[in-house]
């Protein structure tokens, strides 16, 4: 009888622990990484950018893009089904401002097969450029950006499903300047010639 | 042999029963204090299981409740108060109120609410909302949000045509590329 008593008070633990560990899968399938470790850099900085957009705020921001003007109703489309978007950038008058362990902590975050790594340029003289993308079957639904350089560090964090030839072009509209960066195009036969 | 003595321990006892109550005489109930079983503190220990269950129980209700609640009031529809007022009857008119008194006595018994008339109403608004759906506060929080979501597509973007340019462009001498195809 005693027993019966145990195993039936036993349930509603079961549930609150299913429940603690169901909510926690959930977090960990998000392609959101830890970024605040990052955040002592800000005192050393001489500009900082720290962007956090949740879920509920890019839905209450696309209240406010307008349908009637091409430009907004561009990123409109594009951040619609966003679940956020988490930027930090630090620009130093200095060298050396940050440890290749900030870097390092970041990209221990994005291991296969929950991420892949689409873009991974290093240079001595340049910045180092990384790009990694968490995919769902064949889209993307999670991108993290990594620019570091010697005055510069800068992540970019893209929750959600991503177009990123059309985050790619969003250069030059909106206010958005655009750097004359283009977008390698297939190459014509005269252009070939 | 006597039977008598099996019974009720009367008459000559046989010797061979007298033999057999004394070994197993020894075997017979003596009161002594109840010894606890070794593993009886060993289930003891669980006994904050099910006090554990009714607080997990009770959290879970409460935060039910809670959700119910938040639910509720996110849904209350507006609430609209009419305000009948009517007019004293000293400022009416004389002939005005004869002649309304008229109708009046033609049809007694539906003179009630149809005849009041509605000088004012108050709708009580939660909050005066916009087109776009937004209260003052909401919109407010929704600029604020864009301008934001502008910086932070700006750096994504100018970053990311970065990466293409750095993976597609000339290679600059000590640059390690490595650029992997998708999909």
């Amino acid at each position: 009888m005693r027993s019966v008593f145990q195993r039936i008070s036993i349930i509603p633990v079961l549930v609150v622990l299913l429940v603690i560990v169901s909510a926690t899968a959930g977090h960990a399938q998000e392609p959101r990484i830890q970024m605040s470790h990052l955040d002592y850099l800000a005192a050393k900085a001489t500009e900082t950018v720290d962007v956090n957009i949740d879920e509920r705020l890019v839905q209450i921001a696309i209240k406010v893009f307008s349908d009637k003007d091409p430009d907004e109703a561009q990123i409109k489309k594009l951040v619609a089904g966003l679940k956020g978007i988490y930027v930090k950038s630090f620009e130093f008058d200095a060298d050396n401002q940050f440890s290749a362990a900030d870097v390092d902590s970041i990209r221990n975050q994005l291991r296969e097969p929950a991420w892949s790594r689409l873009v991974n340029v290093r240079s001595k003289r340049d910045s180092n450029v990384e790009v990694y993308v968490s995919l769902s079957g064949t889209s993307v639904n999670g991108l993290v950006v990594i620019t570091s350089e010697a005055r510069e560090l800068t992540v970019v964090n893209i929750v959600g499903p991503v177009d990123l030839e059309k985050l790619a072009h969003l250069e030059g509209s909106l206010g958005i300047p655009d750097l004359g960066i283009e977008i390698t195009k297939p190459k014509t036969k005269n252009e070939d010639q | 042999m006597n039977d008598e003595y099996l019974w009720d321990k009367s008459g000559e006892p046989d010797p061979e029963v007298q033999q057999l109550e004394q070994v197993l005489g020894r075997l017979r109930y003596q009161p002594r204090p109840l010894e606890m079983p070794d593993n009886f503190r060993e289930a003891r220990r669980h006994r904050y299981l099910p006090l554990l269950a009714i607080a997990a129980t009770l959290a879970l209700a409460l935060l039910a409740g809670v959700v119910w609640l938040r639910a509720r009031t996110d849904s209350k529809p507006e609430q609209r108060n009419e305000i009948a007022i009517t007019p004293p009857s000293s400022t009416v008119n004389p002939s005005e109120k004869k002649n309304e008194e008229q109708p009046q006595s033609e049809d007694n018994s539906t003179s009630t609410d149809r005849d009041r008339k509605v000088f004012a109403v108050n709708v009580q608004r939660r909050t005066r909302r916009p087109a776009t759906g937004l209260s003052k506060t909401e919109r407010a929080e929704a600029i604020e949000a864009k301008k934001e979501l502008i910086v932070a597509l700006r750096l994504a973007s100018e970053k990311l045509n970065l990466a293409q340019k750095r993976a597609n462009g000339p290679a600059t001498p000590g640059q390690i590329r490595n650029q992997h195809k998708i999909g």
